[in-house]
This record gives structure tokens, C-alpha cells and sequence, in this order.
């Protein structure tokens, strides 16, 4: 990186005093946690008592834990890449998340089914092998999915202080952030509770709406539309143009994606809706949700669209680096909205807002990391021991696991080289498991006649959609597109759902069988 | 496109007001809760 370009990457507002800034929210926060701490035992006794959050406390932790730095990045990826038509992500996600809070569409007979998490609502409706196989497809899925994470938060911190000037400041901050991220949660997540949720979503929410206001101050509201108009003409507003970033199938996989997936089958989603007071709470807190499911995608976009604007129109030099006319590498676009926020939003409240993002980012690994080493050691690793697991082996394995995880997002967020967007790269590692989920939570909630042999089969049936990533598709030398790849793994895993179960239906003493082992486990977990 | 234009125009323009009123509602509110959950926890 030459002198020049690295003075052009290193204006920003970010100042010593936004450092100042980060550095003490976050101490505020453990400070929070230590204070918190000593309440947590009895704030599980109060929920576990039967009188749940309240909604406006329910709504901002799922807005806080939903909202996290990852998210605000791929939507506005998706902003600059696709403009105003990439706001059908938004609306679509809105509009279902609404009608699965107003039908209670899967999420509310799932409550009424008292399980704890998804695998093990497999076991209770199919037998052990589906759990089991339910829980190495969802951790495959989900380990996959957060690969970029580390990746796309260190750009986020790297792009809005100025120091991507240096080619040596990405993998230190990742290095940095994983260290972190790691004794964040092995201290045992105790951070991650409804206090600091809350205060991440009134810094977030107000952070997010300054920083749309300065925005449109900055560039001007009717400039957004023009310039949108001129570089990408009507494929820039309507999401149905082929010729565009997206199309009908790419708007149809968002219904299923941004929208079903996202608030009824995602396990960080629907660990909620699991744990709310009643599934009439469940469909409450979902339809008010719904604004937030649809302005986490907004927002960012909108930033996204105006980064393109400001970089396109007001600003040469950054142009010359993002979209470069003599054949040199482009900067990755991931870099271009934190970049943006750092040149226009006023030194203090760039801090402010850094700091917010950061601690959202911690809170969403420590979360993710929790989840899926959960599973893995709950659903998979557990089951298939013959003598079963003491609490103590559990915790252990289930640290080893967070410390493995870890090292692996640092590993794949230096070396993978897929080109694919990042929301796009998300959408299909996570299809791994939610298209066969989707087959099996229908199957199992709706249809008498779904099988064991039917789940299971269907839960294979996810493996599929790893073929819609870039470097797998040049691996085996064919070009389809994502969306197409995903919506055809989820019509797949529907028809062998189907299939399956016609074939092979369960025979009632086998079926009674797998569920008293279920129970005989459940007591055993109990005690443990 | 005229259409496409005057669309997301309106439909930005009420989600965020949307947004804002369920932000201060639910920062309100939730303080409320909070403070509740506390008094729960200290008795």
C-alpha cells in the first residue's frame, strides 16, 4: 500500500478521545456484569418462576442481541452493492416476522411442545439419531456461518479509526478481538444479560439515527435518489430486475431467509421464543420484533447506499481506491461504511457509537459461541457416549470446544477467499442446516405421518447448499447462483421429507422405544 | 421506476418513524422494567 493511498484511508474523525470513549463503555460494561452478577442467580429464580421479562425489556435484548455489529455490516454491503432494491431484504423480513408473531407459525406449537432447543425437539418427536444428526448439522451450519465474523467486526474497527492505512492492522485487531471475545465468554458469559442489552439498545438505536440524520444532512436527500439513478439505473430500486443485484428468486430465498429463518427456525431466535412465558407472549413480543427485524436491515442499507454516494460523488480519491480505472486490485467494499461513518459523524459520537458495536459484537460471538459448542456437547458429543456425561465434563468440553471455535474463525477469516457477499456467504453456510430443519419442524409440528426415517434423511438433505459458495461451485467447475441453489436444497429437503416418511413410517414399538430412552435422558439430565 | 422511487421514499421514511417511537417507548419502558426487576430481586 503506497504512501498516498494510505494517507487518503487514515482521514478520520475517529480521535484519541473516541478511544477514551471505547475503552471506558466497555469498562462500564464489566463493571455492569460484576454489579449484575451477584443478581443473576435470582433473576433465573424470578424468570424461572413464571413471570417473564416485560415486553419493552423483551423487545430491547432481542433488538440488542439481534442488531450487533456483523448484521450492520452485511446490510450495508448489501446497500452499496445493490442500492435502494436491497430495502426488499428489509420489508420482507418485516412483513413475515409479522405474520409469524400474528399466526404463530411454527414458533408457537414449538412452545407448546415445552422443549428447550430444537435437537431436542427431535428427539421428542423422532429418536436419538435425528437429534444427534440435528446437532451436527446445526453446529456445522451455524460454525460455518459465523466463520466471517471476526473478519467483518476487525474491518469495522479497522476502517472507522483510519488504521487500514497499515496492511498489518486486519489480522492484529482479529488476533486482539478473539483474545478478547474468548475471555469475555470462558468468564462465563455472565456479561450477556438483560442490563447491558438494554443500554446497547438505547446507545445502538439512537446511535443508528444519528448517524441516518447526519447522513442525509451531509449528502443531501434528493442527491441519494440521483446519483442512485445515474450509476444503477432502475435495477438500483426495483429488486425484481434480473439484470440487477437480485431477481425474483433472490427476493423469494430473502422471504425465506431474512424472514422465516431469521425469527422461527435460527436457534438464537427461537431460544426466545422457547423461553417466553406462553406462546400468546410469543406471538406478542414477535409482532412488535417485527420493526426491529426490519430496521436492522434498513438502516445499514441506507448507510451502505449513502457510502456509495458520498464515495461516488463527493470524494475522488476514495472513488479511484473502491472502483479503480487502471486495473488494480479494488478495496473490499466491506470497508466502504465504516469509512464513511468516519469521515461524517462528529468526533465523540463516532466514539460512542464504536463502542456500542463493539460491545454488540462481543455479546453476538459469546452467544454464537455458547450455542454451538452447546450443541455439539448437549446433542452430539453426549448422546452417543455410552455412560453419558457428568455436569463437571460437560462444562469442560464445552470450553475446549469455545477455545476451538475461536482459533477456527481467526483461521478462516485470514485464509477463505470466496467473493461472495457476505450476506450471501451467511445465507447459504447457514442453509447447511436450516433448509432440512425447516422440512423436519414442519414435518414433525404439522403432519401426523412424518418419520424418523423421513427427518433424517431430510436433515442430510442440507448438505446441498454448500454448493452454493463460490470456491465450492469453482471447485466442481459449475455457476448457479445462491438463492437458486438454496431454494432448490429446501424444495429437496421438503420432497425426501416426504418420501422418506411414505416409505418408511415408524412402527409404533419402535417409536415408544425412542421416546422412553428420551425421557430416561431428560431424568438424567435433570439430575445432572 | 418512478414507482420503485416514491416507494422506498415513503417506506424508509416510516419505518424509521416507527423505529424512533418504539426506540424511546421501549428505552422508557424498559427502564421501567428494569427498575421493577431490581425491586423483584431485592425483596
Amino acid at each position: 500500500m503506497n504512501e498516498h493511498t494510505a494517507e487518503i484511508l487514515s482521514q478520520t474523525n475517529f480521535s484519541s478521545i473516541d478511544w477514551v470513549i471505547v475503552l471506558l463503555y466497555l469498562s462500564i460494561s464489566v463493571v455492569i456484569g460484576l454489579f449484575v452478577r451477584k443478581f443473576v442467580v435470582n433473576m433465573t429464580d424470578y424468570i424461572g418462576a413464571g413471570r417473564a421479562l416485560g415486553t419493552c425489556l423483551g423487545i430491547a435484548t432481542m433488538t440488542g442481541t439481534e442488531m450487533g455489529l456483523v448484521t450492520v455490516m452485511y446490510s450495508s454491503q448489501k446497500g452499496f452493492t445493490g442500492g435502494f432494491a436491497a430495502f426488499h431484504i428489509a420489508l420482507v423480513a418485516g412483513i413475515v416476522t409479522f405474520l409469524v408473531g400474528a399466526s404463530g407459525f411454527i414458533v408457537a406449537k414449538l412452545r407448546e411442545s415445552e422443549v428447550l432447543t430444537i435437537p431436542e425437539y427431535y428427539e421428542k418427536r423422532f429418536d436419538r439419531k435425528t437429534r444427534v444428526l440435528g446437532g451436527i448439522m446445526l453446529a456445522l451450519g451455524g460454525i460455518l456461518n459465523m466463520g466471517l465474523f471476526l473478519k467483518v467486526g476487525s474491518i469495522f474497527i479497522v476502517g472507522v479509526t483510519g488504521l487500514s492505512a497499515q496492511g498489518w492492522a486486519l489480522p492484529l485487531v482479529m488476533t486482539l478481538l478473539l483474545v478478547l471475545v474468548l475471555i469475555y465468554t470462558t468468564l462465563g458469559g455472565m456479561f450477556s444479560v438483560v442490563v447491558t442489552d438494554y443500554i446497547q439498545f438505547v446507545v445502538l438505536s439512537a446511535g443508528m439515527l444519528v448517524a441516518t440524520y447526519v447522513a442525509i444532512q451531509v449528502i443531501g436527500w434528493d442527491h441519494l435518489f440521483e446519483t442512485i439513478v445515474a450509476a444503477k439505473g432502475q435495477a438500483g430500486f426495483d429488486p425484481f430486475v434480473s439484470e440487477g443485484a437480485f431477481g425474483l428468486e433472490y427476493v423469494l430465498w430473502m422471504a425465506f431467509t431474512a424472514g422465516l429463518v431469521s425469527c422461527a427456525i435460527w436457534p438464537t431466535a427461537v431460544a426466545r421464543a422457547l423461553a417466553a412465558k406462553d406462546a400468546k407472549t410469543v406471538k406478542k413480543q414477535y409482532m412488535w420484533s417485527s420493526i426491529s427485524f426490519m430496521i436492522r436491515f434498513l438502516i445499514p442499507n441506507f448507510l451502505g447506499i449513502a457510502a456509495f454516494v458520498l464515495i461516488t460523488t463527493k470524494s475522488p480519491e476514495l472513488n479511484a481506491l473502491f472502483f479503480p480505472t487502471d486495473g488494480s486490485a479494488p478495496l473490499d467494499n466491506l470497508y466502504a461504511m465504516p469509512i464513511f461513518l468516519g469521515r461524517i459523524i462528529p468526533t465523540g459520537i463516532i466514539g460512542l457509537i464504536s463502542a456500542a458495536m463493539i460491545a454488540a459484537f462481543m455479546s453476538t460471538h459469546d452467544s454464537y459461541l455458547l450455542a454451538w459448542s452447546s450443541v455439539l456437547t448437549q446433542d452430539v458429543i453426549a448422546p452417543l457416549r455410552r455412560n453419558g456425561m457428568t455436569g463437571a465434563e460437560r462444562i469442560k468440553c464445552t470450553r475446549i470446544l469455545i477455545v476451538v471455535i475461536g482459533l477456527y474463525i481467526l483461521y478462516w477469516g485470514l485464509f477463505y477467499k470466496g467473493n461472495d457477499d457476505i450476506w450471501d456467504y451467511m445465507a447459504v453456510t447457514g442453509a447447511i442446516y436450516f433448509t432440512g430443519s425447516f422440512a423436519v419442524l414442519l414435518g414433525g409440528l404439522y403432519w401426523k405421518r412424518a418419520s424418523s426415517t423421513g427427518a433424517f434423511l431430510a436433515l442430510l438433505s442440507g448438505i446441498f447448499a454448500v454448493v452454493g459458495l463460490g470456491p465450492v461451485q469453482a471447485l466442481l467447475g459449475i455457476q448457479i447462483s445462491g438463492e437458486r441453489v438454496g431454494l432448490l436444497t429446501v424444495a429437496f429437503s421438503l420432497f425426501v421429507m416426504v418420501l422418506g416418511s411414505l416409505l418408511f413410517p415408524d412402527n409404533s414399538y419402535a417409536m415408544s422405544e425412542a421416546r422412553r430412552e428420551a425421557l430416561n435422558d431428560k431424568a438424567q439430565m435433570q439430575e445432572v | 421506476m418512478d414507482f420503485w422511487i416514491a416507494f422506498w421514499k415513503i417506506c424508509f421514511v416510516v419505518v424509521l418513524a416507527l423505529f424512533a417511537v418504539l426506540a424511546v417507548f421501549v428505552t422508557i419502558g424498559g427502564y421501567r422494567d428494569i427498575r421493577e426487576l431490581f425491586q423483584t430481586m431485592e425483596e
